[in-house]
């Protein structure tokens, strides 16, 4: 299998998609009764679960408590049979810490947490099948799962990961296109105000391409957030029909 | 714009136990590309137009292997189904689908690709437990009724298929569709077109020999080598045969050579060597390494073939083979000898058919014996012009060349420079400058701090500086004198006989820096212009060169002789201080040898006396080389009867040749003095080699020279009874006395070239340990003496430095003392000296590498049609089949010129002597090759016939460039003038380097250019070339540079 064609001449990818096609999204809400929010999502094959509990009191040391906001802590975790080799994957290794790392930064920038201080938010997140852009499946569930839990937020936050091949912005990488090790770049958006919450870059790319990679993207994001809205409207209608009778 | 609403669909699909899963997103909007839609699907680019009698679909398989007829311009309404496509892709590799997409790309051709498996309804998952293959051919023939029916079957749809069961299933399945085979479909649709019947032909032809390989092999390009333990089982048991292998450098693509080795052989039967035939039966084994062979039946034994060739000729099947030989395939690898190789890449137009983006690079070694080799980098192109180092990494079974890396820049092609670092790296030669922590060893001698005699060193040495007369001989200008002797008369009447050897081993301690550095180098190279010293040249060229009128500490050996039969009385050895009344040189001794006193002027030591006190000295000296000569004579007079041999003097003569060559050192004829000098040399190495055996019987460091095998003598016979001598090779003197008596009065070059051809037949003179080797092989055949060593030269080999050594423990060992120096034992001096061997026959190869590159760098800037320099004699020498063997007196150049050419003209000779070129055959006899043109003329080329020949210098990229010979007339050379002849037959030697430079003066007279001064000689060389070429103007520039120098 000597070099994949990621964009054919026909402008197909690998899957069919053509380059500014989002996989297949699908969400659900409210998945755990017991968590305070939480929520599962598919993106194509990349399959994500969020839990949020809180806010509540600060737990473990009471120093880490900030006066003025809550502390957002967030975990992150592979599910070991998430990927093509079974791998048993422990907390804290690099990369989980470094992905946890960006969720908190992440979302920090999206909760109104001045509304909480002296308190503390939890995010756990656990990737159950990696395909792909996991980072952002994370984003967007959690967004849902704090939507979930009734905790206010500035905007949704909607994740989306974006390639360059051949001279051609690619929306939402899946693993092979992640694989084959060229530019990737993830955003995390506020849609309503465009404003930035989050972005990683992976390998080079040209400074000229840049705009046109985070317009692709940004524009990607957009696509999420409908998606996401979509996705929350139905289940508040669903809540709605069951509450009020 | 949103478009989730796509059905998910999951293929799974095995590859090594992990299982991946892949999305597909179906869509319904894939245009169609065809002209005939009505569907308003979304066309862009190519279009398939509606006045074609029908679409042509082809199989994933027919794509594969019949591109190249799909690609014929009248195949029009092609239809490539991205299955096909992708098969192609993933099983033929990227150059095959880059054609592809070419042909896709190319707006004149009619065809289009279709994503079948991105439309909805023309996608088929696959089945559990269906073949991949199935599935494919399954998938094109929906695809193919989709589009039939897109285009509401306006269109037929013709689907080509290799495979026999779609045919008979799909074949009526949907009408309109037609599923067929490519032959059928060539022959009902295009019967005419012969061009595409006859590539498919072949294309199948070379499919089944595919198959047939690949069933032995399942895919792989070699065969798995064999693991060590089966290896080693399978020698010891004989099944096996272990042996070095030898590529034919004429022929490496398809022709090596195993040379048995050693004793751990148990098939006595074999005498020859094992012909490896194709490199698949080669295996991956590299030129040197050591390999496990296997026998093959005797049916499919091959001969080696005696036509002449060049590697880029293709190997004909016709050619004619000698007699069938043991032959063999390579089970597997014992030991790897990959070293440094000197490669270039491949030019520009080349590397471009290659993709733009291949990284990988086939380069071609400098040598052509070894394979070309695949390195990947992204300078291809920067160094396009370069010699490069490259080293192999691997060789895998399923690699047809092997893997490496590239090292290192050399320098620009044709660069002299660069190609003689190709010649050093090509010999594994290194020669870094000496370290400081070496150079701070070494003595000092500076006009503040001369080096002196110490007191104690002059307890211990025995000082012959007032008592003896000792003087040197050398070549003219030498530096390095390492040698000298002396003569005198004892109080007994008797005569004392004296060699007297430079002492190295008092500045080189064992195992010091200089020592390992020495050892590592194990001789001094000698290249056509330059040498690479073993020693710093404090030491050779000044402290331990033994120059007249300087003090200096020597190794000596002292013969007492009998004053009339001149018979061995005593012999003593022992540490000595010298000094050397008179350096003289060859041509000045051999003039006082024949009484000639002219040349006592140039004898500087003679100088600074008066006319009296001279006068007494020169008779001295007049005394002691008349003495010396004498007692050579007898010598080599005792040498002969004993069965002593003509032949080393005719090896030492050659050698002497390449030196004249090289440093422009040597007499043009031999003289007696040579072999005084030699016959001294030759005494006191024999005469140490029995002393050292005598103390270190398993350890002694000694000189052998094998008898040769009778073989090879065979092709000497051959040609000497071409000219009606018998040559008797049953014993050395023998073949001594039938080598004198074959001597054609009228042609000296004949005795000449049996006797060069007498020494190739002769395996080399080899150190050895003499603990590792019975008594009875230590026999040197070239000079008859049962015991050899050297010892006469520590400056320049390293030998020399161990016997020096040894000797002196021997001497120590004497006086009963303890010796001091912790000595080599038996197994490391035994691979001390196969490493000598090894860099003295690098030091060889070098050394005759860089003389053929002066030859070519010397006639490649002259027009051979019309310089009368590249017009020469020749004497024919041995003959093939299509082709002879030349050596060219003038220059000394050994070459092959072919009577056929690659267009299968031959050579004829015109009633003038004139050849020219002609339609028609050759036939070769025994002596002769008669070439018979198509008009009944004939003519004939007899072993050790005359020719005329034209010299011109073949180029080569990627390898040393060679000098071609064309035979231009069947009779001697004779020169157009008078003046010219005359100037030519004066050049009776090979000193190509006196000649390049004489003539590089007249062309510079010619030219009435300004003479520079104080230019080395050698340089001159190459301002001789008539046309500018940069080369010279980069040389003049530098000339200017030297000169204000020198002004200033």
């Amino acid at each position: 299998m000597a070099g994949l064609e990621l964009l054919s001449d026909q402008g197909y990818r690998l899957d069919g998609r053509k380059a500014v096609e989002l996989r297949k999204i699908q969400a659900r809400m409210g998945v755990f009764a017991q968590a305070d929010g939480s929520a599962y999502i598919e993106q194509g094959n990349t399959k994500a679960l969020a839990v949020v509990y809180g806010p509540h009191e600060i737990r473990g040391s009471r120093s880490k408590a900030l006066h003025d906001r809550a502390v957002v802590n967030c975990q992150y975790s592979m599910a070991t049979f998430s990927t093509g080799e079974r791998k048993r994957r422990p907390h804290g290794d690099r990369k989980s810490s470094e992905m946890t790392l960006h969720l908190k930064q992440t979302f920090e920038a999206a909760i109104l947490t001045q509304l909480y201080p002296r308190s503390q938010i939890d995010i756990y997140v656990q990737i159950l099948q990696a395909d792909g852009g996991n980072y952002c499946a994370c984003v967007n569930a959690a967004t849902l799962a704090i939507m979930d839990a009734g905790i206010p937020m500035r905007d949704y936050v909607c994740a989306c990961s974006t390639g360059f091949i051949e001279d051609t912005p690619l929306v939402d990488l899946c693993y092979v296109e992640e694989a084959a090790g060229g530019p990737q770049l993830a955003l995390a958006l506020l849609p309503k105000s465009e404003q930035i919450a989050l972005l990683e870059m992976n390998s080079r790319l040209h400074e000229d391409h840049l705009e046109k990679v985070l317009d692709a993207a940004s524009k990607a994001c957009r696509d999420v957030y409908a998606v996401l809205d979509r996705v929350v409207r139905d289940h508040v209608q669903e809540v709605c029909t069951l509450l009020g009778e | 714009m949103y478009k989730t609403e796509k059905l998910l669909h999951l293929r799974t699909y095995k590859r090594r136990p992990v299982r991946i899963v892949r999305e597909l997103y179906l869509r319904e909007d894939v245009p169609c590309s065809s002209s005939l839609c009505q569907a308003a699907c979304a066309n862009e680019g190519k279009v398939l137009s509606g006045d074609l009698t029908h679409y042509l679909v082809p199989d994933w398989r027919v794509v594969q292997d019949y591109l190249e007829i799909l690609e014929f311009p009248e195949m029009r309404g092609v239809i490539f189904m991205q299955t096909a496509c992708q098969a192609v892709q993933h099983q033929r590799g990227r150059r095959q689908y880059n054609r592809l997409r070419a042909l896709l790309r190319d707006a004149r051709r009619e065809c289009i690709s279709f994503a079948n498996e991105f439309q909805h309804y023309s996608y088929l998952p696959r089945e559990k437990g269906e073949s991949m293959e199935k599935w494919q051919t399954r998938c094109i023939y929906n695809a193919s009724v989709w589009y039939y029916r897109h285009c509401h079957g306006q269109m037929p749809v013709v689907m080509l298929t290799e495979d026999e069961e779609a045919i008979k299933a799909y074949g009526s399945e949907t009408g309109g569709v037609f599923v067929i085979s490519f032959r059928d479909y060539l022959e009902s649709f295009w019967p005419d077109l012969k061009a595409a019947h006859e590539l498919y032909e072949s294309i199948l032809q070379s499919q089944r020999e595919r198959e047939s390989e690949s069933q032995e092999n399942h895919g792989k390009e070699y065969p798995e080598h064999l693991p060590l333990e089966v290896l080693e089982a399978g020698i010891k048991s004989g099944r096996y045969i272990q042996g070095v292998l030898n590529v034919n450098k004429h022929r490496a693509q398809s022709e090596a050579f195993v040379r048995l080795q050693g004793t751990s052989n148990k098939k006595t039967d074999l005498q020859s060597d094992i012909l490896i035939h194709s490199s698949r039966a080669r295996n991956r084994a590299v030129h040197g390494d050591v390999v496990a062979v296997e026998l093959l039946p005797r049916a499919e034994w091959k001969g080696r073939t005696c036509a002449l060739s060049d590697n880029e000729m293709e190997e004909k099947a016709g050619e004619p083979h000698a007699e069938p030989m043991p032959t063999g395939r390579v089970v597997g690898v014992i030991q790897k000898n990959w070293r440094d190789y000197v490669a270039t890449f491949p030019a520009k137009e080349e590397t471009q058919s290659q993709g733009k983006n291949a990284l990988k690079i086939l380069v071609t070694p400098w040598d052509y014996r070894i394979p070309k080799i695949r390195i990947s980098t992204q300078q291809a192109e920067t160094l396009q012009d370069w010699r490069v180092v490259v080293r192999i990494d691997s060789w895998d079974s399923t690699s047809l060349y092997p893997n490496g890396h590239f090292v290192r820049v050399l320098g620009r092609i044709g660069d002299l420079e660069a190609e003689i670092a190709t010649i050093l790296v090509e010999n594994s030669i290194s020669v870094a400058p000496f370290s400081e922590a070496q150079m701070r060893e070494m003595p000092v001698d500076t006009p503040k701090e001369p080096w002196q005699v110490t007191p104690e060193e002059q307890l211990v040495r025995t000082d012959l500086r007032d008592t003896h007369l000792v003087f040197s001989i050398d070549p003219k200008g030498c530096e390095d004198v390492d040698d000298t002797l002396s003569v005198r008369t004892l109080a007994n009447g008797n005569l004392e006989l004296g060699v007297h050897i430079a002492d190295v081993t008092h500045f080189v301690a064992a195992n010091s820096y200089t020592d390992i550095e020495a050892r590592a180098r194990a001789t001094t190279y000698y290249l056509a212009d330059r040498r690479y010293d073993m020693l710093p040249s404090i030491l050779s060229a000044d402290l331990c060169s033994l120059l007249g009128g300087a003090d200096r500490y020597a190794v000596s050996v002292m013969w007492e002789l009998d004053r009339e039969t001149y018979e061995i009385k005593k012999v003593w050895y022992g540490r000595t201080i010298i000094c050397s009344a008179y350096k003289l040189f060859y041509e000045a001794a051999q003039q006082l040898l024949d009484g000639d006193l002219t040349v006592v002027d140039e004898i500087p030591e003679l100088q600074a006396l008066d006319s009296e006190m001279g006068q007494a000295r020169l008779e001295e000296l007049l005394w002691a080389v008349g003495k010396l000569t004498e007692i050579a004579r007898h010598m080599r007079a005792k040498r002969d009867i004993c069965g002593a041999l003509e032949l080393e003097g005719v090896e030492v003569r050659v050698q002497l040749d390449e030196r004249k060559n090289i440093a422009d050192l040597i007499p043009k004829q031999p003289l007696e003095v040579h072999e005084t000098v030699a016959e001294c040399m030759i005494l006191a190495n024999h005469w140490v080699a029995t002393k050292i055996y005598e103390s270190f019987p398993h350890q002694a460091l000694l000189r052998l020279h094998p008898p040769p095998c009778q073989e090879f003598f065979s092709e000497l016979r051959e040609c000497a009874e071409a000219k009606g001598f018998i040559i008797s090779t049953r014993s050395n003197k023998a073949l001594a006395d039938s080598l004198d008596k074959a001597n054609d009065p009228a042609d000296p070059l004949v005795n000449k070239l049996l006797r060069s051809m007498a020494t190739q037949a002769m395996s080399n003179a080899q150190y050895f340990s003499s603990g590792s080797c019975p008594e009875e092989e230590f026999y040197h055949y070239g000079l008859a003496l049962d015991k050899y060593t050297h010892f006469t030269s520590p400056i320049r080999r390293y030998a020399d430095i161990m016997v020096h050594r040894l000797l002196m423990a021997a001497i120590l060992k004497d006086k009963k003392t303890e010796v001091r120096e912790t000595l080599f034992g038996n197994k490391d001096l035994e691979e001390l000296c196969a490493h000598i061997n090894a860099r003295n026959r690098a030091a060889q190869h070098s050394q005759k590498q860089s003389t053929e590159l002066f030859q070519c760098m010397y006639f490649r800037d002259k027009n051979p049609e019309s310089d009368e320099r590249c017009v020469t004699d020749a004497i024919i020498y041995s003959l093939r089949t299509n082709g002879a063997l030349l050596f060219l007196p003038r220059y000394g150049i050994k070459g092959a010129a072919y009577l056929r050419n690659k267009e299968g003209a031959v050579i004829t000779c015109l009633p003038d002597g004139h050849c020219e070129w002609r339609p028609g055959s050759l036939q070769r006899f025994q002596n002769r090759i008669v070439s018979s043109t198509s008009n009944g003329s004939s003519s004939s080329f007899t072993l050790f016939d005359h020719v005329t020949v034209r010299i011109s210098v073949q180029f080569s990229r990627c390898h040393a460039d060679r000098i071609h010979l064309e035979i231009i007339r069947n009779q001697p050379y004779q020169a157009p003038t008078a003046e010219l002849w005359e100037q030519s037959s004066s050049l009776l030697k090979t000193d190509l380097v006196k000649e390049v430079t004489r003539s590089a003066e007249e062309a510079q007279l010619a030219q009435e250019e300004a003479a520079v001064k104080g230019v080395r000689e050698e340089l001159q060389e190459y301002c001789q070339s008539q046309g500018q070429s940069l080369y010279q103007l980069l040389e003049e520039v530098r000339n200017l540079a030297l000169l204000d120098v020198s002004a200033g």
